[in-house]
């Protein structure tokens, strides 16, 4: 159907208005950053800075270890969806294809383990990595962000291996295939969609988590976080919101790079399993 | 979800249901090591009176202590009344704003894709991030929304947003409900696409108008999906840690101190894990309850 004109130019107008709207604390995070420290002392604000001050990424990259934390978050969400996956994979595809007793169970407990807080489970953690040394160290982030994720990657991967025909490992069998084999060799590589999204999946919550980061590594600044970088900021520099705008955007960036350019994926993995 | 789940007719079942657990061991033995050996501790700690975690110790006495406190403490109840707050008010805004933009974006127009992108971008942004954003655009002294409401006039003196505390649960629920409609939207944008063109045809062919057709079709189509994102949703803001902990910290006068806060608060600020636990706990129970009480029907979904 055509619309008419009328009607488009009222479309248009509310799209534009609504994103404006909706994104514009994203645009003010980036005018803050390249405001002058003055300059955002001053009523009325400036929508716009004067001389915009590119340099400031360089100075905080120069005065704050800020490579340092995004290669913590990066190490964190590489171990812990590494581990996620390859133990979910598994699970999920024999949740999907065989018929286990407790499978049914197991399922459910990872239902319900989605909807653990945080703050609860980081009571116990918090004593076993005392109890283990692991305190302070990349491994307690790595296994407390595993928690996180596999009941999400688990369930995520058995709703995908149930949209695969099961005519696919049959064939393959009847091609001379071992059980073990059809999975690798066939249902592994026609899931590759389906694996990206939710690896990727795994790897926002992990870069979102700031709870476990706080507790296990605030003593050991070798190790920080992006995130927990950034509220350290927060704490100490409430005045300079400049120079914590222009670090929040470098931190920021990987995560908005990854829903920018993969968001087809992405996407597909927030919806899996809702629709059905 | 239905029908022949978990069987493969082909081949020797007994090889079949071997080779089942085998590829479940990695995850049941992680699951074990990480989720469910904590959550027995934690659930152990809550009845033992403790300050500090310490496993390679004797445990302590039994004692039912932590949940008396609990449930005669003052400082609980207003964590439940903040926190059930915070749902009704960041849910409702979180589903109209969700479902309002997927219906704008779900129009044909030129640059439809750049507009999807954006209106859920905030999904994106760490929440640690949102949290700069809006500290600082609710800054006391020099933030935006104080100048905005100033021009507007609608008030004359600037509020100091971080010490007042009806004011500071507004800026929490703001900037909760910026992270979190744009899954709402997402999802429904998913939904909508999957409502047969025909439908629409039909309605068409039989007069209805866009209102009716909104009213008839889409909102009844979409139900099932909006039922299980707004109890993500509120999942979500029971269990939420990072915003209310970094924009707020819970205060002032505990105005936004919700059942997480409140645990990691008595956990790690006071150093009472035992009675930090019994909160933890009671927050699990209500959560799985209310969660399966409103999915009832699907709660394969969840």
């Amino acid at each position: 159907m055509k619309q008419s004109l009328p009607a488009r130019l009222v479309l248009y107008a509310s799209v534009i208005l609504t994103c404006a709207i909706l994104v514009f604390p994203i645009y003010w995070l980036v005018i803050t950053a390249l405001s002058q420290p003055d300059q955002l002392r001053q009523l009325p604000p400036k929508f716009w800075p004067d001389e915009p001050r590119w340099g400031v990424f360089a100075k905080i990259l120069a005065e704050r270890p800020i490579f340092l934390w995004l290669g913590n978050s990066a190490l964190a969400a590489l171990g812990a969806v590494s581990i996620s996956m390859v133990v979910s994979v598994l699970a999920g595809y024999s949740l999907s294809r065989f018929r286990v007793r407790g499978g049914e169970s197991l399922g459910l407990f990872i239902l319900t383990a989605k909807m653990l807080p945080a703050t609860l489970l980081v009571i116990p953690l918090f004593g076993i990595f005392r109890m283990t040394g692991l305190i302070g160290s990349m491994w307690s982030i790595i296994l407390a962000h595993a928690t996180l994720i596999i009941p999400f990657t688990t369930w995520m991967l058995k709703g995908y291996f149930d949209t695969i025909p099961r005519e696919l490992e049959q064939a393959a069998m009847v091609d001379g295939c071992s059980p073990l084999g059809a999975l690798f060799r066939v249902i592994l590589p026609v899931s590759a969609p389906g694996l990206a999204a939710t690896a990727l999946y795994g790897f926002v919550l992990s870069w979102s988590d700031y709870a476990y980061a706080r507790t296990f590594l605030t003593n050991v600044q070798d190790n920080w976080t992006a995130n927990l970088g950034i509220t350290t900021m927060k704490g100490e520099y409430i005045s300079n919101w400049s120079d914590i705008s222009a670090a929040s955007i470098l931190v920021a960036l990987p995560i908005l790079a990854v829903y920018l350019f993969l968001e087809r994926y992405l996407v597909g993995g927030l919806t899996a399993g809702s629709d059905k | 979800m239905a029908g022949g789940r978990f069987s493969l007719d082909l081949a020797r079942p007994s090889r079949q249901h071997w080779l089942g657990y085998v590829l479940l061991t990695p995850a049941v033995l992680l699951i074990a090591a990480i989720i469910v050996y904590p959550l027995f501790v934690s659930i152990d700690l809550s009845f033992q009176n403790v300050g500090i975690a310490r496993l390679d110790q004797p445990r302590r006495p039994f004692t039912l202590a932590n949940y008396e406190r609990l449930f005669s403490s003052p400082d609980f109840w207003n964590a439940c009344w903040v926190t059930l707050k915070l749902i009704l008010v960041v849910t409702s805004a979180c589903c109209v704003l969700g479902l309002a933009t997927a219906l704008l974006v779900n129009n044909r127009f030129r640059g439809r894709s750049v507009a999807r992108l954006l209106v859920a971008m905030p999904w994106a942004v760490p929440e640690v991030i949102a949290v700069v954003i809006f500290a600082w655009i609710f800054d006391s002294s020099f933030g935006l929304m104080n100048w905005v409401f100033l021009s507007l006039g609608f008030i004359d003196r600037t509020i100091n947003w971080f010490s007042d505390p009806d004011a500071a649960f507004a800026v929490v629920a703001t900037t909760m409900i910026w992270k979190g409609y744009p899954f709402v939207s997402i999802m429904s944008l998913a939904g909508l696409q999957s409502i047969p063109e025909d439908y629409y045809s039909a309605a068409r062919v039989d007069g209805a108008n866009a209102l009716q057709r909104l009213r008839f079709i889409t909102l009844p189509s979409l139900m099932p999906v909006i039922g299980v994102t707004t109890v993500l949703v509120m999942l979500w803001i029971f269990r939420d840690f990072s915003i209310i902990y970094v924009l707020t910290g819970g205060g002032p006068l505990k105005a936004t101190q919700t059942l997480s806060i409140m645990t990691y608060e008595q956990a790690f600020s006071f150093f009472r894990m035992g009675y930090a636990s019994a909160v933890g706990v009671v927050t699990l129970v209500i959560c799985v309850v209310a969660a399966k009480l409103t999915m009832r029907r699907a709660p394969d979904t969840l």
